[in-house]
């Protein structure tokens, strides 16, 4: 495929031309203009020769036999059959630069192996019991987890998900205030099981059934957002919320540090510090999900609400958290936690001996690792590069994000900011040809979301930034 | 009281006490309050010999609950009423200007409608709609005629609020969704489920309120996008986008907002947001419970004033002249929704309340009340907005017809509302013989909604009396 690839004539060309390919070169001119393609970083590794079921087979069994709201990114779905670091190998063995971690979860790298270690271990020395019997690996982690956060953010529920950690910290909020309102931001993803996806605020996401108790307010997007990046006007509509569309009080405000699902939006600065006050004068908590911004991914700090200059109530965790196992947390005040002693609240698996001790092994490499570091180093590169793509072709409209947690937004028109739909399906597909996996999101799904394993190097940032050049200047 | 200097002339007018010491300043106050005078009214109140203000107070305190609020430091004890008239224990006479909260239209204890209650309640004041009866027929088709486009079918409950309740449980059956939308600042209700739709804290139990989602008021005055209908909606269109399942139950909004302070929407609003709603697969649903029956002068509905026609109208108050009465009026394709289970409302048309709903609509036909709001009201609005002129804590003077807010503000540019000024104006307004509503989030709006027999005179002596109360604060 590469060598086809080289064989292609096609000349860079700069904005604002038309991005149309041409056919006007000279055989002398062509022979000069080969384009170089980028490659991959060396990687000391080969995959065994796969002997499994292939892609078609696999597609044509998830047809079959799994729900069809199951989707795939792809013309041509990748079957991918083994992982290392920031790479994925697939069937054929051909290895892909991982850049959206399996959606920001896989934080440490494919197969780290302290963590592979942590859970086999585990396993073969106690896989399950409850926690209604003593076990230290739930406590080790709780532990380590809670010397991660600020303030007296000390007490730990472990659930199985970022869904199941939202439902639980609404639940709390409501418990604590004795109030049910929530208020939410429009374009914001908190899960899908009923209570969450009444927080969740996009359509698509939104399956027609009663959602009750959420409020969304207006957006801080300081790209489409309609006060730009003025912060305190968006809060403006949190306010506005609490006087006419609640009793007075709520039970909470949630928002993530930085959309991800959303496309990789910032919230407004100054925004968060004055929410924080409307809702404490409402009697309110703030809850911080932190299911994608955490675990170092930001860079300048572990967690994202670390940006704002506010200290939440509740804190959501998952994804990175288990770098993939199954496993999620809140986090809160003694004072607030006591609320679920008011009735029983149990979890099956919730903190079980495996996810808890790949969860601390996560802990400890990030640390030993220096990710958040790499994060912030790494993940300023990539922005820059980013930066000078969009200064160089139309097709971007915007670059924003933190360390590792990138968004890159295609718009046919700048002024308008009409989202490029079909031109972003056909670089994600060119992209992976190159051998690069990213994320795609926002309303629209017109944006790139770039969250690749924290383990992500320079080289790799370079790959992408190289493989995206090539790809829009032969559009 | 301490911000409210007593008025010597109205002291004496009041107590009749020949101490009052008569100076320069006082003779001026006194010329003044003097010209004050309610327009003649040909008619002496019987002497009453019920329990006084005190004694029902103490009882109401007792004895109701605790949630009865009321105005006025001391609380009015009204008796008797004639027309846009009321009378206290002591025979003094008062000018209606808020008609017992927009529901008085022709006029306290009107004849015709009076004897129309008083003959159907001789012959038969109730049985139930599982028999025939030819009341509640004829006033469908009275109020039918009344409602443009092929709304033509009539439920009938006992108040707004069950009105808007119906109107809800239509919306969702009728889509398929659950998602309901209001506008904030609205009021549509205080049940459990139309306080979800009801959009200001102060009316707002902490319940859940079931799936609805409260968007930006297009208010003129105070909303962030002014007078632009078009920003307004396409925050609507955003709002469904993200905060839906892009699919809603239905869209509820007063054309002029009551309770919220008399706020009209920004012109051209509901044409567009009808559209919206309707792509989102939802129906419109009017409530013309304070602004219906002609009390907007250039329509007989407020959604008129709009250019648009709602699926569904709820209507209260003014229907009935005070009788416990309201109607949902729909298409019949929405209404046949209805017939999937049993749906009953044991006085919902009862025989009395349908003879009083039929009069009202022949009184105000008759008596040309629509045009009588334009007249008097536009009246009233343009003296208004002359006292705005010389008045800063006038911010602003809006409505429509006899459907009148008048904003107080203490600074014009920041929009600070005049609560403790707002009070004062109040019982300054009590004292010299006016009744006025009080309105909006801040409690900072005068509601001007008087009956609809309101005369010239009467929005003068409204005028007058803001003029001189300001000039006293």
């Amino acid at each position: 495929m590469a060598v086809s690839l080289a064989t292609r004539l096609v000349r860079r060309r700069s904005p604002p031309l038309l991005w149309r390919r041409s056919f006007s070169m000279s055989a002398v001119d062509a022979e000069k203009e080969v384009v170089v393609v980028p490659e991959l970083p060396p990687f000391d590794y080969s995959p065994p020769p796969y002997a499994g079921p292939t892609a078609e087979e696999i597609l044509a069994k998830r047809r079959e036999y799994l729900s069809p709201s199951i989707l795939h990114s792809y013309k041509n779905p990748v079957n991918i059959v083994e992982g290392k670091k920031q790479y994925l190998f697939d069937e054929k063995g051909r290895r892909y630069v991982d850049a959206f971690g399996g959606i920001a979860t896989v934080c440490c790298g494919h197969c780290h192996h302290d963590v592979v270690e942590a859970i086999v271990n585990q396993t073969k020395k106690l896989q399950h019991s409850t926690v209604l019997y003593l076990n230290h690996a739930i406590t080790d982690f709780a532990q380590a987890l809670a010397s991660k956060l600020p303030s007296d953010l000390k007490v730990v529920f472990f659930t199985n998900s970022g869904t199941e950690a939202n439902e639980l910290a609404m639940l709390i909020a409501r418990l604590y205030t004795g109030c049910h309102d929530i208020i939410s931001l429009r374009n914001a993803y908190h899960g899908n099981a009923t209570g969450t996806m009444a927080a969740t605020a996009q359509s698509i996401w939104k399956f027609n059934v009663v959602q009750s108790g959420v409020h969304h307010a207006v957006n801080p997007d300081p790209y489409r957002g309609i006060f730009g990046s003025d912060g305190e006007k968006y809060a403006r509509d949190v306010q506005d919320i609490i006087n006419f569309g609640t009793s007075g009080n709520v039970a909470a405000f949630i928002s993530e540090a930085i959309q991800g699902v959303g496309g990789i939006i910032e919230l407004a600065p100054g925004y968060l510090p004055v929410v924080y006050n409307a809702i404490k004068k409402a009697g309110g908590l703030f809850i911080a999900d932190e299911v994608q911004a955490g675990f170092g991914r930001t860079g300048s700090h572990f967690w994202g609400f670390e940006a704002h200059n506010v200290v939440p109530d509740i804190v959501t965790i998952a994804k990175g958290i288990g770098n993939g196992i199954p496993l999620g947390a809140v986090v809160t005040t003694p004072e607030i936690a006591e609320v679920l002693t008011r009735r029983s609240y149990f979890n099956t698996f919730g903190g079980n001996p495996v996810c808890t001790a790949a969860g601390l092994a996560v802990l400890k490499v990030i640390e030993k690792e220096q990710l958040q570091q790499n994060a912030f180093v790494v993940g300023s590169h990539l922005k820059e590069r980013l930066t000078a793509l969009k200064d160089k072709y139309e097709l971007i409209g915007d670059v924003r994000g933190r360390g590792l947690m990138l968004g890159v937004e295609l718009v046919t028109d700048r002024e308008l900011k009409t989202p490029a739909k079909n031109e972003t399906l056909h670089v994600m597909d060119q992209m992976k040809e190159l051998g690069v996996l990213i994320g795609k999101g926002g309303y629209y799904g017109n944006v790139f979301r770039i969250t690749p394993p924290l383990c992500f190097t320079k080289e790799d940032a370079d790959f992408v930034a190289d493989a995206m050049d090539l790809t829009l200047s032969r559009m | 009281m301490a911000m409210v200097k007593r008025s010597i002339g109205v002291c004496k007018r009041l107590s009749g006490s020949s101490s009052c010491l008569s100076t320069s300043t006082a003779t001026s106050d006194n010329d003044i309050a003097r010209r004050l005078q309610l327009p003649p009214f040909d008619y002496k109140p019987r002497p009453y010999k019920g329990p006084l203000a005190d004694e029902v107070f103490a009882k109401r305190k007792k004895f109701l609950g605790p949630s009865l609020f009321h105005f006025y430091q001391k609380p009015l004890n009204i008796v008797e009423g004639k027309m846009q008239y009321l009378f206290d224990e002591n025979g003094r006479r008062y000018l209606d200007a808020f008609a017992g909260i927009v529901t008085i239209s022709c006029g306290h204890c009107h004849p015709e409608v009076l004897n129309a209650i008083m003959e159907q309640s001789k012959l038969l004041q109730h049985t139930t709609t599982i028999y025939l009866h030819h009341a509640i027929a004829d006033f469908a088709e009275a109020l039918a005629s009344k409602v443009p486009g092929n709304l033509k079918v009539v439920y009938f409950v006992n108040s707004g609020s069950e009105a808007n309740d119906l109107a809800m449980l239509m919306a969702r059956l009728y889509t398929g969704n659950m998602g309901m939308i209001s506008l904030r600042n609205a009021y549509h209700g205080g049940s459990s489920s139309t306080i979800g739709l009801t959009a200001m804290n102060t009316w707002k139990y902490p319940i859940p309120e079931g799936e609805v989602h409260h968007i930006m008021n297009p208010d003129p005055y105070r909303g962030i996008f002014g007078s632009d209908a078009n920003r307004y909606a396409r925050e609507l269109q955003d709002h469904i986008d993200y905060g839906t399942s892009g699919k809603v139950a239905g869209f509820i909004a007063e054309t002029i907002q009551g309770a919220g302070g008399a706020v009209e929407l920004a012109p051209g609003y509901l044409k567009l947001v009808y559209d919206i709603v309707h792509k989102a697969g939802g129906v419109c649903i009017a409530d013309e419970v304070q602004c219906g029956f002609a009390r907007t002068g250039s329509h007989f509905w407020g959604f008129e004033t709009q250019g648009v026609i709602p699926d569904i109208v709820t209507m209260a108050k003014g229907i009935g002249n005070g009788l416990p009465l309201a109607a949902v009026v729909t298409t019949p394709e929405i209404a046949s929704v209805m017939a999937q289970k049993l749906q009953f409302n044991t006085f919902g048309g009862n025989p009395v309340c349908s003879a009083g709903g039929l009069a009202v609509l022949r009184v105000l036909d008759k008596e040309k009340r629509q045009s009588h709001c334009a007249d008097v009201g536009s009246h009233l609005i343009q003296r208004l907005r002359s006292l705005m002129q010389i008045h800063d804590i006038i911010g602003d003077v809006r409505g429509r017809g006899l459907m009148v807010g008048i904003e107080f503000v203490t600074d014009r540019k920041e929009k600070t509302p005049a609560k403790a000024e707002t009070t004062a104006l109040h019982e300054r307004f009590r004292e010299l013989g006016i009744l006025v509503g009080k309105g909006g989030l801040h409690g900072n709006v005068f509601r001007i909604k008087p009956p609809m027999c309101f005369t010239k005179d009467d929005a003068d002596f409204v005028v007058d009396a803001l003029d001189y109360a300001i000039s006293k604060l």
